[in-house]
């Protein structure tokens, strides 16, 4: 008998545990999703794209990659706190796909090897496989599988710090992973035209970084989160000059699929995309400088 | 015989609490793909363990120029045997004034609109669609659940109202059709 009540107490133990307040009991007859009550009863989930999304869109449109324009690799030591080497992950995996992706294959070895490095020093061993490297270097010299390859190490690291719940590291890794995107897309812009589709890509990309404050604000309790998103928000106070305008869709899809709600365009300006890029290298050049390195600003 | 009755209760609490996040993280690859090749997987696909009505939102990235597919899988002995699914675009922009004092600083908001629902497509378990503008979208889906079998609750069985749902994401760059 006594069994039987040591084993109905950790039962409802157990329940007390792991039902939200919203149980069944309160399910409505009908299902009704959203309302103005919605938001605080919703589990919220954050994906981001990977860099190589973004970067198959661009390498129609831009030239041939820059290997100057990636952030150094020999700097990989000299990163020593967690937020340092979190933002610093983001930047080189970014650099890795996008060396794969523009088929700089001189540096993808490099940089897959940084990203090892600092991935390991994160306790993500394993994302960066000593059997991925070796499947790596047999492709050298195809470049389509170099990209599969990078993008599959750079979503198993991703996956890994989702499942093991590494919040915090995954918010400043995309901070940096965004930053240095827009950084590698940006400078290829030489000559500002409103028209040119890589402007219109960096107008746009005030979508996914007000989906990355809004991603990282459930962390922002994180002192290197917190200080992080405060530096990308005021990039997107940047962003918020420019007009947004909603029009609806004219004609039809190529593809014959239908298009859901209204465009969306970004509007920007010569002095708006300056303001834009020369924010973006400030905090760039903050990111990536090592932290043996004292801030001008701050000497 | 209570005991005998109360032990099967605790194994499938104890399972169904087992089952957390990370059996649930890769839900998402046993949706089936879509007929047409082109399309490929994206990286925010993604599984959760969803609570029986309760919303969940997933909130991902849709690039101007590209053809997705959004599928939604689910264990439907406890999910049930649909989910009710919407796709809503946020838009950050001005909020709108009020005429109340105090508002001379520029104060921004998202703009939510709903842009398609499932229930208006016979409760469909996958759309595809054209995306003609970068977006911010939040799928947002609740699980109604299964009717408790009135065999199980005459047996002390408590049936779990926590399940693996996945959403499958997929694209490809738009393509023209036609001459």
């Amino acid at each position: 008998m006594r069994h039987t009540y040591a084993l109905a107490a950790l039962l409802v133990l157990l329940f007390s545990c792991s039902s939200p307040t919203t149980g069944t009991e309160g399910r409505p007859e009908t299902l009704v999703i959203g309302g103005d009550d919605a938001s605080a009863h919703t589990d919220n989930l954050y994906q981001m794209p990977t860099p190589n999304e973004l970067f198959q869109i661009v390498r129609t449109m831009s030239g041939e990659g820059q290997k100057r324009m990636m952030s150094p690799a020999k700097n990989v030591e000299r990163y020593a706190t967690r937020q340092k080497k979190a933002l610093n992950f983001g930047v080189y995996a970014t650099d890795l796909v996008y060396a794969s992706t523009y088929k700089i294959t001189s540096e993808v070895v490099r940089y897959y090897l940084t990203c090892k490095k600092l991935g390991d020093a994160l306790g993500l061993a394993g994302s960066f496989s000593d059997a991925d490297f070796v499947r790596l270097e047999r492709n050298l010299t195809h470049g389509d599988s170099l990209d599969v390859i990078s993008n599959e190490a750079y979503e198993r690291a991703y996956r890994r710090m989702q499942d093991e719940r590494m919040g915090p590291t995954l918010a400043l890794v995309l901070a940096g992973g965004w930053v240095e995107s827009m950084h590698l897309v940006a400078r290829q812009v030489l000559h500002f035209d409103a028209g040119d589709p890589l402007v219109i890509r960096v107008a746009e990309q005030k979508t996914s970084l007000d989906h990355l404050i809004e991603m990282m604000e459930q962390y922002k309790d994180d002192p290197g989160v917190a200080q992080t998103r405060e530096k990308l928000i005021g990039l997107r106070d940047i962003y918020d000059t420019f007009p947004v305008v909603r029009s609806e869709h004219l004609g039809t899809s190529p593809s014959g699929r239908p298009i859901l709600g209204e465009d969306v365009n970004v509007i920007i300006t010569p002095e708006g995309f300056k303001a834009l890029v020369d924010a973006l290298a400030v905090l760039r050049e903050d990111i990536i400088r090592p932290e043996d390195i004292i801030d001008p600003s701050h000497s | 015989m209570q005991l005998r009755l109360l032990l099967p209760a605790v194994a499938f609490t104890m399972s169904a609490l087992a089952m957390g996040q990370s059996e649930c993280s890769e839900f998402w690859k046993s949706a089936p793909r879509a007929s047409d090749v082109r399309f490929s997987v994206n990286g925010q696909s993604k599984g959760a363990s969803v609570q029986v009505g309760v919303p969940t939102e997933l909130n991902i990235i849709i690039y101007k120029g590209q053809d997705y597919r959004i599928s939604f899988v689910y264990d439907e002995k406890i999910i049930g045997d649909h989910v009710v699914a919407r796709l809503i675009e946020k838009v950050r922009g001005p909020r709108k004034k009020t005429g109340q004092a105090g508002e001379d600083a520029p104060a921004f908001e998202d703009a939510k609109k709903v842009i398609w629902d499932n229930q208006d497509h016979e409760m469909a378990d996958a759309v595809e669609f054209t995306a003609t503008s970068t977006k911010r979208i939040a799928i947002e889906v609740m699980a109604p659940g299964v009717p408790e079998n009135p065999k199980d609750a005459k047996r002390g069985r408590v049936s779990s109202d926590i399940g693996c749902m996945g959403i499958l994401i997929e694209h490809m760059p738009t393509p023209a059709v036609g001459f």
